[in-house]
């Protein structure tokens, strides 16, 4: 009688559809807020304090969302590498 | 004839299998950025052969599994065999290349070697429940793992980015591309660690059966490096095809959606990779592609399409079985019978080189699946210019009837 494993093809599913989504969540978010700060910067003529602030704060937080989601994918690689995380 | 020639026979088809692989697999990593604009031609198929040659050293996984689990005691095994399951896989593969038939090397290369293994053993050779576990059920449930992650990808792509104004422009969307560099190298990089596995396991396997290695459980190093360098070979040269014919079939994917499907492809079989599944890298791009183009607004599935990859799927590892198999009873009569099938392989190999350089590449021989399977979803744009020529076309003809009264 053949009896399969199914719990390895329900990690793969859950882990593959986890990744991919929380990886494009961050970057779009990340485009989302780059834009806004885009549009900020349009409708600012002149030294608008409230518009350049705002122009600012989107910047940043676009960008540590760049880098979380490039820290994910690099997580996931390490996972996939014996031995690099313990007990993994 | 000697085991260690047949050994040799063996390691050197298995780095020329390699080779082709890498060379054919190319678009899946690149054609999407390609055709977005992301990256420029040259730059993408040399980021593509590096990765592939990280990809093969992060994990060996896959490549014991093929050792170890898939054959009932690799040394009982006769190097022979392992020859005759090759050169099945090898000829199935470049026969279907050359008619334009869809169909994928892994696939191939695991019905010729399971085909061989039970025209030559029998019933005990092989493994069934590790090849139900880790090749069939990945085989038929990756691609849509890749499918709904990409569909989902997708969706939350353009809904996090959508504004009152649907242009490029005002919604950021063409700064995905950007995105899309990192990518498509993670294709390519988790490419390394499935497909350039499989050529290590059979290597391996037949070191095993030609009593030169003790057991599979560790891939030796310098099986490791030849790998890696041919699938990275294959990969750079198999570039230039892509060149030549990208940016007419995959026009119609945009940055947004060739992120999400590239980082749909890339999990999927990282996850794969890490619990030894063997899958197609090709049919899971090629169901990312199929996925996010649903994903976006409009999306329409063309179900005649959708069924020529799908049958492609279906088709190639009891196929390439059968071919193993024949190759197997072949080989089985002996020296003579090794000679006969190493000549015909040997001479498929260079006929179907000569004939495809002499004809221009095309669509047809390049034969990219997932040039077809971008073709299953039509978008709004595709659709409506569709309505537009059969309304033309009914005008037309209403004129003619209208013209003989």
């Amino acid at each position: 009688m053949i009896t399969i494993d199914w719990n390895h093809l329900f990690l793969v599913a859950a882990t593959s559809v986890l990744a991919a989504v929380s990886v494009i969540i961050l970057f779009s978010v990340g485009i989302r807020l780059l834009t806004n700060a885009e549009h900020a910067k349009k409708s600012h003529k002149g030294s608008d304090m409230k518009a350049l602030r705002s122009e600012a704060l989107n910047r940043a937080v676009a960008y540590v969302m760049f880098g979380l989601s490039f820290g994910a994918v690099i997580l996931g690689v390490l996972l996939v590498i014996p031995g690099v995380i313990k007990g993994v | 004839m000697s085991a260690l020639t047949i050994v040799s026979l063996v390691v050197i088809l298995a780095l020329f299998f390699d080779f082709t692989n890498g060379f054919h697999d190319t678009a899946n990593a690149m054609a999407t950025p390609i055709a977005t604009g992301a990256l420029k031609p040259r730059t993408a198929v040399a980021i593509a052969s590096v990765m592939n040659l990280i990809g093969a050293f992060l994990s060996t996984t896959v490549a014991t599994m093929i050792s170890v689990s898939m054959i009932n005691d690799p040394s009982l095994l006769k190097p022979e065999v392992v020859f005759a399951g090759l050169t099945g896989a090898i000829l199935w593969n470049l026969t279907t290349w050359f008619l334009g038939l869809p169909s994928s090397s892994s696939h191939a290369l695991f019905g010729g070697l399971i085909g061989a293994v039970l025209a030559a053993v029998g019933l005990n050779g092989v493994n069934f429940v590790a090849i139900a576990e880790k090749i069939l059920l990945p085989a038929l449930f990756a691609p849509l793992i890749a499918g709904v992650a990409a569909w989902l990808a997708t969706r939350i792509a353009y809904a996090i980015t959508a504004r009152a104004s649907d242009d490029d422009v005002a919604t950021g969307r063409g700064k995905f591309r950007v995105g899309q560099i990192f990518s498509s190298s993670l294709v390519a990089l988790s490419h390394g660690t499935n497909d350039a596995q499989k050529t290590m396991g059979v290597i391996t396997l037949v070191l095993v059966a030609g009593g030169i290695q003790k057991d599979g459980a560790h891939v030796e190093l310098w099986v490791i490096v030849a790998a890696a360098l041919a699938i990275a070979a294959g990969t750079f040269s198999g570039g230039w095809r892509i060149i030549k014919t990208m940016g007419k079939g995959l026009s119609e994917v945009k940055a947004p959606q060739g992120l999400a499907a590239e980082v749909a492809t890339a999990a999927t079989i990282l996850a794969s990779s890490k619990l030894g599944f063997a899958l197609s890298t090709t049919q899971v791009a090629s169901g990312s592609i199929i996925g996010s183009g649903l994903g976006r607004k409009g999306g329409k599935v063309r179900w005649n399409k959708a069924g020529h990859v799908v049958l492609g799927w279906l088709f190639t590892l009891p196929a390439a079985a059968l071919v193993g198999a024949i190759s197997a009873l072949i080989v089985g009569t002996g020296s003579a019978g090794i000679i006969i099938d190493a000549v015909v392989t040997v001479a498929v190999i260079i006929a179907i080189f000569q004939i495809a350089r002499r004809n221009a590449v095309t669509h047809q021989n390049v034969a990219s699946e997932l040039e077809d399977a971008s073709e299953v979803v039509a978008s709004k744009k595709q659709q409506k210019l569709a309505a537009k020529e059969t309304a033309k076309a009914a005008k037309k003809s209403s004129n003619k009837g209208k013209g003989k009264k």
